[in-house]
């Protein structure tokens, strides 16, 4: 089949010409009854009617065949002699210039304003998707929210696929596969050199890719980066049309760009990256100080107890007692630095809790086995009630936040004084009470300790630590959404630690039937 | 022990830890071969007798985990990985990749000593075929699917044995949330760790002689659960427990 675009558009104006012509029959027919019956001398200009409306609706063909057939009609029937071609008459000859004429102007008008139409509503369309752009923007939560933004909405405008690239990193790391489609090697390269601020070509760079698809290439601002480099599929395109398209392109651009820079995303977006930057920098060097603490410390410990337990030092009781102290002052130190570490972590809020169905019991008996040594001289009691719910919480922290309430009880607790835990459930919530007999609290003191760096200042002098240990507690504890509170009958009279957390017991999964099978 | 002495291998890239390592397991009856790197140590298990692996995570060549996978993918030999406090996911990640049982660092040698000697004990009852399983007053007859408590036999429901059986299989030795939901329940409740807290609830009541502080199934916390057994544990105490009086609190 001939498929050539001659032949195609012959074929989209067949239906306006037939209707012409059946415009013209029906009009003739009309005519001609006019003209014997009534007498009508001259009808020949009613035929500037089929001509306007085919030039208005049709098109200039459907318009010029309506003229050349109004006028051989009118030979034909009206003018002397009839039923004949031939005219005697000139008049003949103006009326089918003035039809033409009529045709061709007529149908020049209709189609500036039809397209007139079209480039209103198509701005419409453009201006309505700009919006939806802007709207969208303003609920971006994040850079890669804002970028999926600007994707969406050129694809949306442009009807074709597009693809965005944050930077020239992110172009150079990906295997080319994004959101379904491939984007071909060819063209990754070009997106790289664009990011990286090689090329600049002011509206973008052609590049055939591998398929002979053809993609343009271009930043989305030529003045800020941040906003990436797009890559659009054309797919086969003419190059007059693809000039058509550059152009659209840049207009469509040129819009969101000025909607990023009013909305201040340019800012926001590098403000974003700073900041992601300086997380990494910073978890970086908690890293490399944990580590390079650390490394010696496993040193010293691991040699104290091997040390301690060497039959050559077994008799030897100072030496012994000298070989305790090396291990005890190294465990106080790690301690030290486990405290500081957490403390970085919490100030840079960098708490994540990993929560999961935990068993209060559990959280308790593992605080309490990793505080062994420092509890061994102290009364422990534990009172944790059978059925306790299961709670929804990060267990390390929680265990964590624990550690540091035993420590804190037993630096201002007596030796051999009673420490009690308690659990209790009490309207939906759950509460560990961690007393102790200890040095209390005065009003003033119990409003501080959950501070950072809180020390008490009646214990400063006889007590060591960082004062870090309560406000590390809490900050956990805060981070599965529970509280932690102290209370005291006053100074000599003990303290009470209470950590409250949320039983949420709608939330509770139930056990699927079959599950006891 | 009347055996010969066992062979352990000490992975890690700090001289002093492989020195107080070996003088530790030397003293207490152990050959010690060293390797400072990952691919020094993936070669000495290669090409010597080795018994148990001690592997450090941060090497300078190559991470401990792949270490622990390249060991893993031909050889059986047990392995305790050396890890640092807060790094959860990690220890999980690694006791699926293949090792035994995990150290945090700092360690004392008596808890390393400990872990050691269940990991050998449990490669030793693998080879024998021993099919029962001991943890203080709990027998676990792994053949006759048998459960006695001061050798009165109990009533486990399936899903409760099927538990029981597999920390019973890695008997004193770390088995993750994951692997005991996935050989239970079946891979679709991994993540349905609230199965697990209830039902070792139930067992508890049933094998423990104090279900509230357990001394037989005892919880690794973020991690999973261990099956603490017999003999090991009166050994396996930390570092700073040995010493409990040495400190004078202030």
């Amino acid at each position: 089949m001939d498929n050539s675009p001659v032949y195609d558009r012959i074929r989209k104006q067949l239906p306006g010409i037939f209707i012409t012509l059946a415009l013209v029959g029906v009009l003739t027919a009309i005519l001609f009854f006019l003209v014997w019956e009534v007498g009508l001398a001259h009808g020949s200009i009613v035929y500037l009617i089929p001509v306007v409306i085919a030039a208005t609706r049709w098109g200039i063909v459907a318009a010029l065949v309506a003229a050349v057939c109004g006028v051989f009609a009118s030979a034909y029937f009206f003018y002397p002699p009839a039923y004949s071609f031939r005219v005697k008459d000139p008049q003949e000859v103006i009326d089918l210039i003035l039809f033409v004429f009529v045709a061709v102007a007529v149908s020049q008008l209709a189609n500036r304003l039809k397209r007139q139409l079209e480039m209103a509503r198509q701005r419409e369309i453009d201006v309505r998707d700009l919006y939806a752009f802007s709207r969208r923007l303003a609920v971006a939560f994040d850079v890669s929210d804002i970028h999926a933004a600007i994707e969406d909405h050129l694809a949306s405008i442009m009807q074709r696929n597009v693809v965005l690239f944050a930077s020239a990193r992110e172009a150079s790391d990906s295997s080319g596969r994004r959101a379904g489609m491939t984007v071909p090697q060819r063209v990754l390269s070009e997106v790289v050199e664009v990011a990286s601020g090689h090329h600049d070509v002011v509206g973008g760079a052609i590049v055939t890719a591998e398929s002979g698809e053809i993609w343009l290439v271009r930043a989305v601002s030529p003045k800020s980066r941040e906003f990436g480099v797009l890559a659009i599929n054309l797919g086969h395109e003419s190059k007059e049309r693809l000039n058509e398209l550059r152009i659209r392109v840049d207009a469509v651009l040129a819009d969101a760009t000025a909607t990023l820079e009013r909305l201040g995303v340019a800012h926001a977006i590098s403000e974003a990256r700073m900041r992601s930057q300086t997380d990494q920098l910073r978890e970086a060097l908690i890293g490399s100080v944990s580590h390079e603490l650390r490394t010696p410390l496993a040193s010293i410990l691991g040699a104290a107890t091997v040390l301690s337990a060497a039959p050559a030092l077994r008799q030897e009781k100072k030496l012994t007692a000298l070989v305790h102290d090396v291990r005890d002052e190294a465990e106080r130190l790690n301690n030290d630095i486990q405290n500081l570490l957490d403390a970085t972590r919490i100030s840079s809020d960098g708490i994540k809790p990993h929560v999961e169905w935990a068993e209060p019991a559990d959280i308790i008996n593992s605080a309490v086995e990793r505080c062994r040594h420092r509890l061994s001289d102290r009364r422990v009691a534990i009172d944790v009630p059978p059925d306790l719910p299961l709670i929804h919480v990060d267990p390390i922290l929680i265990q964590q936040a624990l550690v540091q309430i035993f420590d804190n009880a037993v630096k201002y607790s007596e030796s051999g004084s009673p420490i009690k835990v308690a659990v209790r459930t009490q309207d939906g919530r759950l509460n560990i009470d961690v007393t102790d007999k200890g040095a209390g609290l005065t009003t003033t003191e119990a409003a501080k300790i959950w501070d950072r760096f809180a020390r008490g200042e009646r214990h400063a002098a006889t007590t060591s630590g960082s004062g870090l240990g309560l406000w590390i507690a809490s900050a956990f504890i805060g981070a599965n959404d529970g509280k932690v509170g102290a209370t005291s009958d006053g100074p000599g009279l003990g303290t009470t630690v209470s950590i409250e957390l949320p039983v949420s017991q709608d939330a509770l999964p139930q056990l699927e039937s079959g599950a006891d099978e | 022990m009347s055996e010969p002495s066992p062979i352990v291998l000490v992975v890690d890239d700090e001289i002093q830890i492989r020195r107080f390592l070996r003088t530790g397991f030397e003293l207490n009856g152990f050959v010690v071969h060293e390797a400072g790197t990952g691919a020094e140590a993936i070669r000495t298990a290669t090409l010597r007798p080795i018994d148990l692996a001690i592997v450090d995570l941060g090497l300078p060549d190559m991470d401990g985990a792949d270490v622990v996978e390249r060991i893993r993918s031909w050889s059986s030999v047990p392995i305790i990985v050396l890890s640092v406090r807060s790094a959860e996911a990690q220890k999980v990640h690694l006791l699926e990749t293949g090792a035994d049982d995990y150290v945090v660092k700092p360690f004392g040698m008596a808890e390393l000593l400990a872990r050691v000697r269940v990991a050998l004990r449990r490669q030793m009852r693998a080879v024998s075929g021993e099919p029962t399983v001991k943890a203080g007053p709990l027998t676990i007859d792994l053949a006759a699917r048998a459960v006695l408590l001061n050798d009165k036999r109990l009533t486990l429901t399936p899903k409760e044995y099927r538990l029981l059986q597999v920390l019973a299989q890695h008997a004193g030795n770390v088995v993750t949330h994951q692997h005991l939901l996935k050989e239970v329940w079946g891979s679709i409740h991994v993540h349905d760790t609230h199965y697990l807290r209830i039902f070792v609830r139930k067992l508890r009541q049933k094998i423990e002689p104090h279900p509230d502080t357990p001394k037989i199934l005892v919880t690794e916390l973020g991690v999973g659960y261990r099956l603490v057994q017999s003999g090991a544990e009166g050994d396996a105490g930390t570092w700073s427990d040995s010493n409990a009086q040495a400190k004078t609190e202030s």
